[in-house]
């Protein structure tokens, strides 16, 4: 997910806070993630575009492997006036679960992905992250917390060491097909000596999730940043089709 | 709102209370006698299963009863639960049927209860566990409390050398913890009689022999495709009931509860596997060796590739069956309360969920239409209680005199039209065979009219 201590500099490319279940294999998830920073950093900073009013699009595609694991690929891309529609870079993410046989009463996994991006977009043009998944789903409620670790591989914040991402999203089913709820995404510094608060990312978005089949993911929310460091308004949206290939027989 | 068990307590207790100790009887040696006691399933040296079993064996014992020949049973319950035994497919008073629903007393831990009864109709049918799992995926009928009975008809037409019971069972059921997977159960381990494939005896036949297979489906919830590899299956009867036409088939589809009766004529010597058709059903341990005297070698399996299984064909097609306007319809739409992704839906007939669905009132004598209309995203096995109805349209198919039966699969979105005959005065229970259906509601019962 390219947010976090790149958003610092830059905007937000995937806004979401993932899930434990992985994409079955023989099938590719094609995601659409679009967001428009509303309000956001007016100034260029460090060689670094303007944040606000970027409209940022990201292809992403995740590929089954198996019933636990799974590759995704990213896109990202950045339109702006005055910069036209700007190729930001790429991230490679494989992530695999804790299969069913295990039994465990929430679902768990493990996310890392590696990947660059162009020094007009962050600073930092190479980072890696690990995002430990765990999410439960109760009733009508569906809970899940991504306590993410970045590091920066090339840049200026390469000895910063380790930084500490979480997210959160807390969700209830109004009904079958609309859920509603809140994302909460956070950047706290490094690892063991946090930054000040306002120098902190801290977003919450009220969002909504349509479940209008199993092959379609469509999510749509606004989001607030109320510190200093973070885009103060945010519109997303994130449009999902998956696509079963291979031949499907009835006894497999 | 009185939940389907506690339910079962209120009335189960207060009526089985009065009925329950009957030491007078006890003098006498009962005919058959079926203890329920807690055991450990061996389904292969690495799969073992805690669960409750009908006199230490899995499946429970084979009972050959003769038709209208009166039976006495005595039934010792010494697990910690309290429990009732359903003779499925019988026409059986209410009180001894085995559902609390209809009034048969539970039999409390530690107690004993005796009951007898004339059994009819003659054919294949079984008897299980009628009791409550909700989120507890070791009771009820995920557990193996099941057995198999044979109702032999006074006059047994034969046309086979011997007969093989088979029953179908799926073990270490649970709910996913995360994302949307608490819909319905999944499991670890399938087997039939208990064994996974390869951990059971062989089923040992002789070249040219007629094997008549009795193949049972006791899961709690799962459908399954059985095939025997080289070799076909010419399907005589259908949850115990003659069939108008009896075909050759290469698989039978089993729901829940449901039976098949098939004779195999054993003409291509080896060793073959009988299995389930899906791969990781099979994998999951779903299969038993068929094996030729003499013969040697691993078992052969060829993998179909389609599953392919209709009532339709077992259809009288000469015969007119009765007027559709002879039967009073009662109209039935199944479908589920949303309750969370999080959660099994609450299933409802006519919007209502047990106990508080309609009770509807047959007249004795009068035939009846049921028109079972399911709005629901899954499959239902409906199981009428003491009764065999004839299946008349399923999925959108023209009317049919279809086989006899006492559970029909109706598949989601479709409707399905079965007619029988009130003929057994009684509380009448009618639902999903699905354990976990039943437990969130998925159950009626018919009264008869004074």
């Amino acid at each position: 997910m390219l947010t976090a201590r790149i958003a610092s500099a830059q905007g937000n490319y995937e806004i979401q806070v993932y899930g434990a279940d992985t994409v079955p294999p023989k099938s590719l998830m094609i995601e659409l993630h679009s967001n428009y920073t509303v309000t956001g950093q007016p100034k260029v900073i460090d060689g670094v575009y303007p944040t606000n009013h970027q409209e940022h699009e990201t292809l992403e595609l995740t590929q089954g492997i198996n019933d636990w694991a799974e590759v995704g690929f990213y896109v990202f891309t950045s339109e702006q006036d005055g910069h036209g529609v700007q190729w930001v870079g790429d991230h490679i993410r494989p992530r695999v679960r804790a299969p069913d046989r295990w039994h465990l009463p929430v679902g768990l996994s493990l996310s890392t992905e590696i990947g660059y991006q162009r020094a007009e977009y962050s600073t930092d043009t190479w980072t890696w992250e690990i995002r430990p998944i765990i999410d439960k789903t109760a009733g009508r409620w569906y809970l899940a917390f991504n306590p993410a670790l970045e590091r920066t591989l090339h840049g200026p914040d390469v000895n910063q060491g380790l930084g500490f991402s979480p997210a959160v999203k807390v969700s209830y089913d109004f009904t079958a097909k609309i859920s509603g709820g809140f994302e909460y995404y956070a950047d706290y510094g490094r690892l063991g000596a946090f930054d000040a608060l306002r120098q902190q990312q801290q977003q919450i978005f009220a969002v909504t999730d349509l479940n209008v089949s199993p092959k379609w993911e469509i999510n749509f929310g606004v989001g607030l940043g109320p510190t200093a460091a973070t885009d103060h308004l945010i519109v997303k949206g994130i449009l999902g089709r998956r696509f079963d290939w291979g031949k499907k027989s009835a006894v497999e | 709102m009185i939940s389907r068990r506690r339910f079962g307590q209120l009335s189960g207790f207060a009526a089985g209370t009065a009925i329950l100790p009957l030491p007078i009887r006890a003098a006498t040696v009962p005919d058959v006698t079926l203890d329920i006691a807690p055991y450990t399933l061996e389904a292969s040296p690495s799969q073992h299963f805690r669960t409750v079993a009908y006199n230490g064996q899995i499946p429970g014992p084979l009972l050959r009863m003769r038709q209208g020949q009166e039976q006495s049973i005595e039934i010792r319950n010494s697990s910690k639960d309290p429990e009732v035994v359903h003779w499925h497919g019988l026409f059986l008073p209410s009180d001894v049927d085995g559902a609390m629903e209809e009034g048969t007393p539970m039999i409390a831990p530690g107690t004993q209860m005796r009951m007898s009864f004339r059994p009819d109709p003659p054919g294949f049918r079984w008897f299980h566990t009628h009791t409550f799992a909700g989120k507890d995926l070791t009771k009820a009928q995920y557990g193996s409390l099941h057995g198999f009975l044979l109702i032999e008809p006074r006059d047994d037409p034969g046309g086979y050398d011997r007969e093989v019971f088979l029953a179908l069972h799926d073990w270490g059921g649970h709910f996913e913890g995360g994302g949307d997977g608490s819909m319905n159960p999944v499991y670890d381990v399938s087997t039939i009689n208990g064994k996974m494939l390869g951990f059971g005896e062989p089923i040992r036949v002789k070249q040219g022999e007629h094997v008549m297979m009795h193949v049972l489906n006791s899961s709690p919830t799962e459908i399954h495709w059985v095939a025997l590899a080289g070799h076909s299956f010419q399907v005589v009867a259908l949850d115990g009931n003659a069939v108008a036409r009896p075909q050759t088939l290469a698989m039978l589809r089993l729901a829940p509860a449901e039976r098949v009766s098939a004779v195999v004529e054993m003409n291509n010597p080896g060793a073959w596997i009988l299995g389930d058709v899906r791969k990781h059903i099979q994998s999951a341990g779903m299969g038993a060796v068929i094996e030729y005297a003499g013969a040697a070698g691993k078992p052969i399996w060829t993998q179909p590739e389609s599953l392919n299984w209709s009532y339709r064909e077992f259809a009288a097609t000469e015969e007119p069956g009765p007027a559709a306007d002879e039967a009073a319809r009662i109209e039935l739409v199944f479908d589920a309360k949303f309750e969370g992704h999080g959660s099994e839906e609450q299933w409802r007939i006519n919007g209502k969920s047990y106990p508080h669905t309609d009770e509807p009132k047959l007249n004795a004598g009068q035939r009846y239409r049921l028109v079972m209309k399911n709005m629901s995203m899954d499959d239902h096995p409906i199981h009428l209680h003491r009764h065999t109805f004839e299946i008349r349209m399923v999925d959108g198919s023209p009317e049919m005199r279809g086989p006899r039966k006492d559970v029909v699969l109706v598949p989601a979105k479709t409707t399905a039209e079965v007619e029988f005959v009130a003929d057994n005065p009684g509380r009448t229970l009618f639902h999903c065979h699905q354990q976990d259906h039943m437990d969130r509601g998925f159950m009626m019962v018919f009264q008869y009219a004074e």
